[in-house]
Order: C-alpha cells, then sequence, then structure tokens
C-alpha cells in the first residue's frame, strides 16, 4: 500500500466533490430541509401507543389495578421493570423516555385511606410524554373518582427523566446526522463505482500502479471528511437557528467513523452486483428506503409495530440513530459504546467483503 | 532491435465463445504497429491482455521483458494505455487530470509539457466534461504518456471522431514515434492503419489473417492495381473482354484488373477506340480494404455487422 497514490486520488476527489452541484445539496441542503419540515411536523405530535416502563415497588391488588386500568386505555403499552434494578442506571442504559414508580406502600396507604403518590418520570422533550401523561393521569381520575368520590387519593408526582433541558430537535438531529452520513456514502460510492466501471475510467486506473485496496481506502476516507463536514454544518445550523444543545464526544467521532466505513463499503458492495449505473441507484434506494424510514430517524422505534421494531433491529442504521442520540443527547456512554460496537462489527465485515469483491480487471 | 511483445499461442475463452485463438505476436522497440479488424474481431481482448487488464486463458505473453502475470508491477510502471472510449474525470481539468495520473507514477514527464506535446494548451484549465471527443483523447493520449513509457497501447483512438479529429490524432501518434516510442494501434480503420504503421497484423476471428508491412501484405495478398473506368459504354466492355481482359462491372463503373506492365498500354489502346466512349478513367492500387475482402470474402463494413 502506497499512501502517495490514497494521496493523489483525495486530492482529485476534493477537486472534483464541490464542483458537483448535486454534491453540495445531497450531502448539505438535504439534511438542513429535513431539519426545517420534519422538525416542524413532528415537534407537536403525541397521541400513539407508547410504552410505557413501570417499576412496581408495591405489587399488591392496587397497583395491579392501577395498572391494569392504564393499559386498559389502548394509549400506551405498559413494559415492567424488575423492582430489584437500579432504576436511575435502567433508564440511563435504556435511554427510556416514559417510566413509573409505583411505591412499595401503594395499596397499604389505599387500604388505609391515606394519599398513595405515583411517580411519573418523563422526558417532556419527547412528542409522545403528552400521551403517557394524558393516560396516566385519566385513569388516576377515574380511581380516585370511584374511590373517594373524586378526592385526590392517588396522586401523580411528575419528574423529569432528562437533565439537561433539550428540544425534539435535539433529538431529530442525531437520527439526520446518521441518515445523511447513510446517503451520502452509499450514493456516492455505489454511483461513482457504477459511472466508473461503465465509463471505462476503471479500466485506465487498472493500467496504473495504483491498487483497487489504495483507491477504496481513499474513497473511504473522502467519506469520512464529507461525513464530519455533514455533521458540522448541521450542528451548525441547529445551534445558530434552533439554539440546540448537544455534545460531540469520543463515541460519537468513532460512531461517525465507524458509519462512514460501513455505509461507504455498502455501497461498494451494491455496486459490485449490479450491471450498470441506473439499477445500482435504484439498488441503493431500495436498501437504503427501509432504512430511513424504519431505523428511528423520523419515528420513534416504540412508536411503531412490534414486527417493524425487530425489522429495525436488522438495520444498521438504527444502531448508529441510537448510538447518536446515546452520545449526544442521553449522555447514556454505555449505550453510545454498545450501538458504535455493533456498527463497527458490521463496518469490519463491510469492508473485507468490499476489498474482496471490488476488481477493475475483467474476467 | 530490442523485442517487446511476445505473443505465442494466446488464448482467450468466454465459455464457448473463442475469443482470441491462438495468435502469435513480436513487436520490435520504437514501431508502430496496427492490429486491424472489425468490431469482435478480437483486437481488444489481445491487447488488454498485453496491458493485464484480462486474464487469458492460455498461451505466453511477455511484455518488455516481463510475463504478464508475474510482472504486472514492472509492465505497469512501463506502458501507457489509451483504452477504448477512454474517459477521465469529468469534473477536473485537463491540466489536473494529467497530474492525477501523473501523480500514480514515480517517473513523470512534466504536465507542461505534455499539455504542449499534445496543443492543448489553450485548453489547461477547462474541465474534461467540456471537451470535445477529439481533444479528449489527445488529453488520453497525453496520460497515457505521462509516465514516459516505453510501450504505448493505442486502442481505437479514433473511433467516432470527426475526419479533422482523426487527423489530428494521427499528428499525436506521429509524434509518439518521433520520440522512440512503441506503439500499438488498434483500429477498425483501414486507411488509418495504412498511414501510420510500420507493421499491420489483420485480424478476424480471434486470428491473424495477414501479418506484416503494409506493402509486404498488400503485395501478398493483394490484387493487383484496376483500372476504373466510369461511364463505360457497351462497346468498351465487349472490346476489353474480347482481348481476356478480366472486367467487373460495379456501380455503372467498369473495373478492369491490371496484370503486368504491359496490361495498361493495351487498355489505353481499347479505350482509344472511335466507337469506345467514357466519362473518366482513374488507377487504382490494392489496399488492405482489398486484402481483407479478398482473404475473408466479406468486407470490412460488413465484418462488423
Amino acid at each position: 500500500m502506497r499512501p502517495k497514490h490514497v494521496l493523489v486520488d483525495l486530492k482529485g476527489q476534493a477537486r472534483s466533490f464541490f464542483r458537483i452541484k448535486s454534491n453540495i445539496f445531497w450531502v448539505f441542503a438535504f439534511p438542513l430541509l429535513l431539519i426545517v419540515i420534519f422538525g416542524a411536523i413532528f415537534s407537536n405530535m403525541g397521541s400513539e401507543m407508547v410504552t410505557l416502563n413501570v417499576q412496581d415497588l408495591d405489587e399488591g391488588p392496587g397497583s395491579q389495578q392501577l395498572l391494569a386500568a392504564i393499559n386498559g386505555t389502548g394509549m400506551v403499552k405498559i413494559r415492567f421493570i424488575s423492582p430489584l434494578a437500579d432504576l436511575e442506571q435502567h433508564i440511563k442504559d435504556n435511554s427510556l423516555a416514559h417510566v413509573m414508580v409505583v411505591p412499595a406502600n401503594y395499596s397499604a396507604n389505599l387500604a388505609s385511606n391515606i394519599t398513595a403518590p405515583v411517580e411519573l418520570r418523563l422526558d417532556e422533550t419527547v412528542s409522545t410524554s403528552g400521551t403517557v401523561f394524558n393516560a396516566v393521569n385519566g385513569v388516576v381520575n377515574a380511581v380516585n373518582l370511584q374511590m373517594a368520590g373524586g378526592e385526590q387519593r392517588v396522586t401523580i408526582e411528575v419528574g423529569s427523566i432528562v437533565q439537561k433541558r433539550f428540544t425534539f430537535l435535539d433529538f431529530f438531529v442525531p437520527g439526520i446526522i446518521g441518515l445523511t452520513v447513510m446517503t451520502t456514502c452509499v450514493f456516492n460510492v455505489q454511483g461513482t463505482i457504477s459511472r466508473f466501471r461503465a465509463n471505462g475510467i476503471f479500466r485506465k486506473l487498472a493500467t496504473t500502479p495504483m491498487t483497487p485496496f489504495e483507491w477504496l481506502l481513499s474513497r473511504i476516507l473522502w467519506h469520512l471528511f464529507i461525513s464530519f463536514l455533514t455533521l458540522a454544518v448541521i450542528m451548525g445550523f441547529g445551534v445558530l437557528l434552533y439554539g440546540m444543545n448537544m455534545s460531540v464526544n469520543l463515541p460519537v467521532v468513532l460512531m461517525i467513523v465507524a458509519g462512514s466505513a460501513m455505509f461507504s463499503a455498502l455501497g461498494m458492495i451494491v455496486a459490485r452486483f449490479v450491471k450498470n449505473e441506473e439499477t445500482a441507484s435504484m439498488a441503493a434506494n431500495a436498501i437504503t428506503f427501509p432504512m430511513m424510514f424504519l431505523s428511528g430517524t423520523f419515528f420513534q422505534l416504540e412508536m411503531m409495530p412490534s414486527y417493524l421494531q425487530q425489522v429495525a433491529a436488522v438495520l444498521p442504521l438504527t444502531y448508529m440513530s441510537q448510538g447518536l442520540r446515546d452520545a449526544m443527547v442521553y449522555d447514556n456512554l454505555a449505550g453510545a459504546y454498545f450501538n458504535l460496537a455493533v456498527v463497527a462489527a458490521i463496518a469490519v465485515v463491510f469492508v473485507i467483503a468490499a476489498v474482496l469483491i471490488t476488481k477493475w480487471e475483467e474476467g | 532491435m530490442e523485442t517487446v511483445i511476445e505473443v505465442r499461442n494466446l488464448v482467450k475463452r468466454y465459455g464457448d465463445l473463442m475469443a482470441v485463438n491462438g495468435i502469435d505476436l513480436d513487436v520490435q522497440a520504437g514501431e508502430v504497429y496496427s492490429i486491424l479488424g472489425p468490431n469482435g474481431a478480437g483486437k481488444t481482448t489481445s491487447v488488454e491482455i498485453m496491458e493485464c487488464l484480462r486474464r487469458k486463458t492460455s498461451g505466453e505473453v511477455r511484455v518488455l521483458g516481463h510475463d504478464i502475470e508475474r510482472g504486472q508491477k514492472e509492465i505497469k510502471k512501463r506502458i501507457g494505455v489509451l483504452p477504448q472510449s477512454f474517459n477521465a474525470f469529468d469534473y477536473l481539468t485537463v491540466k489536473e487530470n494529467i497530474e492525477y495520473f501523473g501523480g500514480l507514477f514515480d517517473k513523470r514527464i512534466p504536465t507542461d509539457e505534455l499539455i504542449d506535446a499534445v496543443q492543448l494548451q489553450d485548453k489547461r484549465d477547462v474541465w474534461f466534461i467540456n471537451l470535445s471527443g477529439g481533444l479528449k483523447q489527445r488529453v488520453g493520449v497525453a496520460i497515457a504518456m505521462v509516465n514516459d513509457p516505453d510501450l504505448v497501447f493505442l486502442d481505437e483512438p479514433t473511433t467516432g471522431l470527426d475526419p479533422k479529429a482523426r487527423r489530428e490524432v494521427w499528428e499525436v501518434i506521429r509524434n509518439l514515434k518521433s520520440r522512440n516510442k512503441t506503439v500499438i494501434l488498434t483500429t477498425h480503420y483501414m486507411e488509418e492503419a495504412e498511414v501510420l504503421s510500420d507493421h499491420v497484423a489483420i485480424m478476424d476471428e480471434g486470428r491473424f489473417i495477414a501479418m506484416g508491412t503494409t506493402r509486404q501484405i498488400i503485395d501478398q495478398h493483394g490484387s493487383g492495381s484496376t483500372c476504373i473506368v466510369k461511364g463505360a459504354n457497351d462497346a468498351a466492355v465487349a472490346a476489353l473482354r474480347s482481348a481476356g481482359m478480366i472486367c467487373e462491372a460495379n456501380d455503372g463503373d467498369l473495373l478492369v484488373r491490371i496484370e503486368d506492365k504491359g496490361s495498361l498500354p493495351k487498355i489505353v489502346g481499347f479505350l482509344s477506340s472511335p466507337e469506345v466512349t467514357y466519362d473518366e478513367v482513374l488507377i487504382k492500387g490494392s489496399s488492405l480494404e482489398d486484402v481483407f475482402l479478398k482473404l475473408t470474402g466479406r468486407k470490412l463494413a460488413e465484418a462488423e455487422q
């Protein structure tokens, strides 16, 4: 491997990339438009069936009745957290947005006609928090009406999960960054390979001392640079126009590196198995479109039916977006590194496959 | 004289298709060697094997003293290639494209010198995408020369160009020859091969059907010279045929084979008879096109179809 060859190709890409106007649109303008449009659409939504995570420390007849009633609203579904779990750590590790805690003496207090508070901890910047509060509040009011003629026997103590103050866009933007890295890398790489194969540039390069590995490495490095540029532009846009508050830390940097490599390699793999530029573009669309909509970029995963959540679990973008959110928004380093490990592992497999199957010479 | 290309019994198969069927070739240093034939004859496949772009099925190929499979690295440093349907990077200028490819080699000719050699001084800062076909080919030749190669492959460098652009490329090829470069030129234009080459190999259906200098091939396989009588009347045809001349009517012209030195005065004598009328008389020598027709029974254009 000769670094000189990689540098020559990087220089060539740097010179030509920004001369193509469509590159500037797709890499910079498109994600900003998405932020403006989808940010406006989704920032006030909140009537979907969402998951409420419940730690029932009481486990008595009173709490079971309350939880069954909440479940029966059809607005939320309950997922139980073990009473033995460290709740703070569990919230952080799983990036939970809605949590309810039923205290240990809840049923006893009700039986003794003493006020029985339940703790509802919500991430108020997530659009579905309103739905959760309405569901729980509605049930609590009904219980109070039934048990004490409307007297406040059961009360709700609302707390916040998020330490910092974030807006909806703060949560939306990491997904857009992941999406842009994916589309930029997959489409540019597959487009370049298909075009170079069709117009004979590969045939020309194959007669030079440059190797396919050097060329592929240069392409991955270039898209890594573009991905960081995208990150900077999107964050700069968000901070200046929306006053967003985000952290860029080591896991974010590593996730961009691993994600760029993973999606660049995916573009190479797509280009290898299709005959021409048009088909390559269709194949890239077929791969990226499901990821765009099913990986939690525009919609939170828990809003989707469970079978779609299972699909999302096998999509690489899901881990990249979630990892970026964990690192940039939730300060959930355990979650960020777990997602990073998944993306890095996929990246290694994809890059090895891409290097093995990308050839310049023909049969 | 140094032999820069040695090919022995080269075969290339694609499944049942025999693209190259056991060819032998020797190319000496400093010559322009043309491989001539219709599309699909096997020219490009043969040279792409020599350029280390395709793998051979069998046979031996040595380029610049190296076996093409074991010595690829060394060969690539010393060859220059203008591939068929050449393209460079659309959004790099002429100068930037030449610099890109030059950067991939240790030995290189200065960019400005190459731009001068292909006479693209006024296009040096123009994007490749904005050049005409002929100018693109000249950039391709400059890039093929960027590492000061000992051997240059030009694969159909003038296909698709208009006559003016074609002649511009010819000038560039002559320039290469004047610099003592060995040039392998594939073409399906007979005239191009005749004008530019020291040696020619005519290829058809994966085989060389004739090889040598243009003169040798024409002398060996040609049909001699022909007298073309335009607008000849029936009396002219009758007179020539009665004298045992070999005549053939073709689109209103009368083609009379000139068998030997004595034939021409005889033909002129018959044409001088008062009953014979005609519009014009031309003398035409045999060409490589005639050789191809004779050896394959087809015209080159028909073979391409």
